[in-house]
């Protein structure tokens, strides 16, 4: 696939044009790259594909190796890995909190101690999360502004 | 858990049992032995039987994150395995005797009430910490809402 970048006036609105003979996973892959860029994910609810506004999103879980997103209401399937999905929400304030979740920061009510040295993240809807031990410290680093 | 932090925990437990080994050997030795007199090497013994207790504990470790169910029986397990080895070390130390009772069910008592304040403390720790994340996160959102308002 051959790349066209051309430079248009500030009174045009920037458009990222994909021209493919297919709509591949390739493809779809790039198009939710541009998306999470802009601060939205694609999910797939019910077969059909939509644009999830990151600020939205509560948590994502990994399960059978496969990617969940969760807002207050839906669950989409994502096609990415929690490790790619990671990598683009770190500027989002969205962190690891164990092997197989992130949480969006801005959406935690509370912490509080949880059973076996862990703890427990309260979330805007009432759900709980469990954040092991080991995310602990890369959480209190996080939200006092230190790099992890 | 990584190991290396189960270790740190273990450790840390180490001096919170020994401490309150201390007390039981104390409380114990009041009511049942009150005229009994030790040399020096008795200080060793809340060490050896913290040290004891831990093995279980070391034992147990699970690379996994555990689930509250699976949580809960592993903590029974290493209960119960706690009780029955520091019961047969005391009894082969000679400090319980098998015709004494109210010795050997207030020792084992004594356990299972050093076990739940091992956890209790544990717990109040982590609530400490939990408050100061508490007030990191209040801060951290407000700091991020703001700057997403003049933004």
């Amino acid at each position: 696939m051959d790349v066209k970048i051309s430079k248009i006036p500030e009174s045009e609105n920037e458009l990222v044009d994909i021209r493919c003979h297919e709509e591949t996973d390739c493809v779809r892959e790039i198009a939710d790259f541009v998306r999470s860029r802009q601060g939205q994910l694609s999910g797939i609810l019910e077969g059909r594909q939509y644009a999830i506004a990151v600020s939205e999103i509560l948590y994502i879980e990994s399960v059978d190796n496969r990617t969940f997103i969760y807002t207050g209401s839906k669950v989409y399937e994502s096609k990415q890995r929690i490790y790619e999905l990671e990598d683009i929400l770190k500027p989002k304030h969205f962190l690891r909190i164990s092997k197989a979740s992130l949480v969006n920061l801005m959406k935690i009510s509370s912490v509080k101690p949880a059973l076996g040295g862990r703890f427990s993240a309260v979330l805007s809807n009432g759900e709980e999360m469990i954040i092991s031990r080991k995310y602990v410290a890369d959480l209190k680093k996080t939200l006092k502004g230190e790099e992890i | 858990m990584s190991f290396k932090e189960h270790l740190k925990s273990v450790i840390s437990q180490f001096f919170v049992i020994s401490s309150l080994i201390n007390l039981a050997i104390f409380i114990l030795g009041e009511i049942f032995r009150p005229d009994d007199k030790f040399g020096y090497e008795a200080f060793l013994a809340p060490l050896i039987y913290a040290a004891i207790s831990l093995v279980p504990m070391l034992c147990m470790y699970s690379k996994k994150e555990l689930t509250i169910k699976q949580h809960i029986f592993r903590e029974l397990l290493q209960l119960i395995s706690i009780e029955i080895i520091l019961i047969f070390l005391g009894l082969g130390a000679k400090s319980l005797e098998p015709e004494n009772f109210a010795l050997t069910a207030s020792f084992a008592l004594s356990v299972f009430i050093i076990y739940v304040l091992v956890y209790v403390i544990a717990w109040l720790l982590d609530l400490n910490t939990a408050r100061q994340i508490n007030t990191d996160l209040k801060s951290f959102q407000s700091k991020i809402s703001e700057e997403s308002v003049s933004e």
